[in-house]
């Protein structure tokens, strides 16, 4: 893997965590599809679910680039789930002068809940992903760790705070090994009392930049997920990073679309 | 348990059994004062999962018939508006909106029921607050209301035979109860016992209006399963047309019952079909009651509903009643009291029921082991498929061959579904009623054979079969018709039975029973 395709995985990882979760409901909120938070309930203990989503990528100062990503799920335990995905681009990258296909990365994950939401203690999750480059051209992995807590807000509306430790076990030479972030998500169903099929999805999101000395970045998200089947929500969503050095390479705006399926 | 047919119980002048073990008790604390201290105790060692604090969410049973509901879409747009309906309560409740139950959140439920989502809800999306109070009680209803929804999907389905429908059945109910420990027992339980608690009859006295919807839920929930099982779809369309009419028009508005509809007073059929199954659902709805009524009453302190919720859902769960059997009573207090109808194991001891009668509402008293058109006996065991259904006014009534349940639709309003078995345990006829008493069907080729003599054999000379062909072949192996000739279907509709002389009015051991809560509410009321 050529380092310029490094300097697309590491933002990757970062501005959009992998996005291997999945969701059928949906309220039920998974990194990826649209935002990049998570909420801390996983998918029902048995179930199988896939989803893909497309997304068009706006760089700074570049024109436009395409992002796959397709993953996997499976809830292997109760309130316990696994997945594994890839993730594919094309065109103009905000971090790199490669403009053909490839597939940046593979990755696993888990996420594991510890309790429901309760009285006024939130639902409390802890998910860790470890994502790799698939030829096999750089050594290590990207590491992270996601702490997720859930809590209503008012009544219908909920909150939910992701803090990630991202931790590069080979970095290169100016690239920081190790980086916090946090998300701030919020969710509320939009429709109520007189439909029960959509949520609308709001971020805010500040993460450590993956280039040593270049500060924070930080990012704005808003988003719709909308039932279309008994099984199956899209998605739609935009990001856009807020405030971002001149040194870290960033994206003016990424739009996303996605499909979730729960069989 | 030893069957004794009511008529000869009457015949032989024996005297009714003592009502229902345990009913004086049982209102003598429903006209208590409510009081926090006259509330019991939970019991000692409850186990760990009623204190659980995880979601524990358990994907349903994977097969190709889940959802298969929407192929009879409005019936399943209507499943969906009723999950609505209770979290949209449930939340009012416990997030001080109680009063406007009854006016606001009443009108809210009602324009999802008059416009039925397409899609079923998350109901925990619904009453959130509800979910984070009681989460436990909501792991209990989400996984038995799947249970509910996946039975519903098999009896929909057009890729399963309905043999291969009864073996799915079962194995969801494996499913149901294997996968958790909070599964709801499958035995008949005393509803004198459940509602018979200080709290019982809050949520029916305070809030007419959506008691009434709720219990008219329960009325679609029980009334579906008769009106899928067994049928082609497009019998099950034929039917649903004129349940979902009286769901809408009647059953949901509806502030006059007595008591929650029993799934055996509505689904009979699949009631003695899966007699665990439907007394799971029974007591499922019970839960729901006692858990309105519980917040419903605002002397239990809040801390104390908890306990009292808690105690509700124990009372009804399997792991309780572990070892017990349906028949069998043991104790003095009414929770381990498992004994049920004669002729319906799927319906447990009501209010001053004794095993032989029971109290039904719109029927009076009546036996559900006898015909309640001739008094006769209803066949049973595997024979049982063999009584024919007549559903009008709410209730579905087995009957013991076509012409009583002809008669006896003929006696009531509205429109009628008959579910008339033939020689073929998988080709019933499906005969609807309307308002008239015109008869139409599905299968206009059928014949009868109406051979009238007196009712003690009326099972014999009055039958259906789905073709001539079938007629003939029933006819030639039974000399005692050999002069019989197939009824067309248009000439049976107009037929009109004799009057059995084998009838025998049921007479209970008082009126209605259920006038006793309403003249404790009159006393009560003049006291204060």
């Amino acid at each position: 893997m050529t380092k310029r395709a490094w300097w697309i995985l590491v933002p990757a990882l970062v501005l959009s965590p992998p996005r291997f979760a999945a969701a059928v409901d949906h309220n039920n909120i998974d990194a990826g599809r649209p935002l990049t938070f998570d909420d801390a309930e996983a998918i029902a203990f048995r179930e199988f679910s896939g989803e893909v989503g497309p997304a068009l990528v706006f760089p700074d100062g570049k024109s436009t680039g395409i992002e796959l990503e397709a993953e996997f799920l499976y809830g292997i335990a109760l309130n316990t789930h696994v997945g594994a995905g890839i993730e594919a681009v094309a065109g103009d990258r905000a971090d790199s002068e490669e403009t053909s296909f490839a597939v940046e990365t593979m990755g696993i994950n888990v996420l594991r809940n510890f309790n429901r939401e309760y009285g006024n203690v939130p639902a409390f999750s802890i998910r860790g992903d470890a994502a790799f480059a698939p030829d096999g051209s750089r050594k290590g992995a990207e590491l992270r760790v996601r702490g997720i807590a859930s809590r209503a807000l008012v009544q219908y509306d909920r909150l939910h705070l992701n803090v990630d430790v991202i931790v590069v076990t080979s970095p290169e030479d100016g690239e920081r090994s190790f980086r916090p972030g946090a998300v701030l998500g919020y969710t509320r169903p939009l429709g109520y009392p007189r439909r029960f099929d959509r949520t609308g999805l709001l971020e805010v999101t500040v993460h450590a930049s993956s280039t040593e000395d270049a500060g924070a970045v930080a990012s704005l998200g808003a988003g719709v997920r909308q039932q279309i089947t008994v099984r199956s929500v899209v998605d739609v969503g935009i990001r856009t990073d807020i405030a971002a050095s001149q040194r870290e390479p960033h994206d003016d705006l990424t739009s996303v679309a996605g499909y979730s399926l729960g069989f | 348990m030893k069957r004794v047919s009511l008529v000869c119980c009457l015949a032989l002048g024996a005297a009714f059994p003592p009502p229902c073990f345990g009913q004086a008790e049982m209102h003598s604390r429903m006209a208590a004062v409510a009081h926090p201290e006259s509330l019991p105790p939970l019991p000692n060692s409850l186990p760990n999962w009623l204190y659980g604090r995880k979601k524990n969410h358990i994907f349903y049973k994977r097969g190709p018939y889940n959802f298969d509901l929407y192929n009879i879409d409005r019936l399943a747009r209507d499943m969906n508006a009723v999950a609505v309906g209770h979290a949209m309560a449930y939340e009012a409740l416990v997030t001080g909106k109680a009063d406007s139950l009854e006016t606001q959140i009443f009108e809210r439920i009602h324009w999802v029921l008059e416009h039925p989502p397409r899609l079923m809800p998350d109901e925990a999306s619904i009453s959130p607050t509800f979910g984070r109070t009681y989460g436990v009680l909501e792991e209990v209803f989400d996984w038995t209301h799947i249970l509910h929804a996946q039975t519903m999907d098999v009896l929909a389905s057009t890729d399963l035979s309905d043999s291969e429908k009864d073996q799915e059945i079962e194995a969801l109910w494996r499913y149901y109860t294997e996968s958790v420990p909070y599964a709801i027992t499958p035995l008949p339980m005393s509803m004198v016992f459940l509602d018979g608690q200080p709290y019982s009859m809050a949520f029916r006295d305070k809030y007419p209006k959506v008691n009434g919807l709720f219990w008219g839920y329960h009325w679609l929930q029980g009334a579906v399963y008769d009106g899928l099982y067994v049928k082609s779809l497009r019998q099950q369309k034929m039917v649903y047309d004129v349940l979902g009419d009286r769901y809408h028009a009647t059953e949901l508005y509806r502030t006059d019952r007595p008591f929650m509809p029993m799934f055996a007073e509505v689904s009979p059929r699949f009631s003695l079909k899966f007699p665990h199954i439907a007394n799971a659902f029974d007591n499922l709805h019970m839960l729901h009651d006692m858990v309105n009524d519980i917040l419903a009453s605002d002397w239990i302190p809040t801390a104390e509903k908890e306990r009292q919720i808690l105690r509700a859902i124990w009372l009804v769960s399997a792991e309780a009643h572990r070892g017990e059997e349906p028949g069998q009573s043991r104790g003095d207090d009414g929770m381990h009291d498992h004994r049920h109808m004669l002729g319906m194991p799927a319906m447990g001891m009501m209010k001053f029921a004794t095993e032989e009668i029971m109290y039904m509402d719109k029927m009076g008293w009546m036996s559900m082991a006898d015909c309640h058109h001739c008094s006769m006996p209803l066949p049973e065991g595997a024979d049982a498929w063999k009584a024919p259904t007549v559903s009008a006014e709410g209730w579905t009534m087995r009957a013991r061959c076509p012409l009583c349940a002809r008669d006896m639709a003929a006696e009531t309003r509205g429109r009628a579904i008959f579910h008339i078995p033939t020689e073929d345990a998988f080709k019933p006829l499906v005969v609807i009623s309307d308002d008239q008493g015109n008869l139409t069907t599905d299968r206009p080729d059928a014949v009868f054979l109406e051979q009238e003599g007196g009712h003690e054999t009326c099972q014999k000379w009055s039958s259906a079969f789905s073709s001539r062909a079938a007629f003939d072949a029933h006819v030639a192996a039974r000399p005692e018709f050999k002069n019989a000739r197939p009824v067309p279907f248009q000439e049976w509709a107009d037929l009109r039975g004799k009057k059995p002389n084998t009838y025998v009015k049921p007479e209970g051991p008082e009126g209605n029973p259920y006038d006793k809560h309403d003249e404790d509410t009159d006393e009560d009321e003049v006291d204060e």
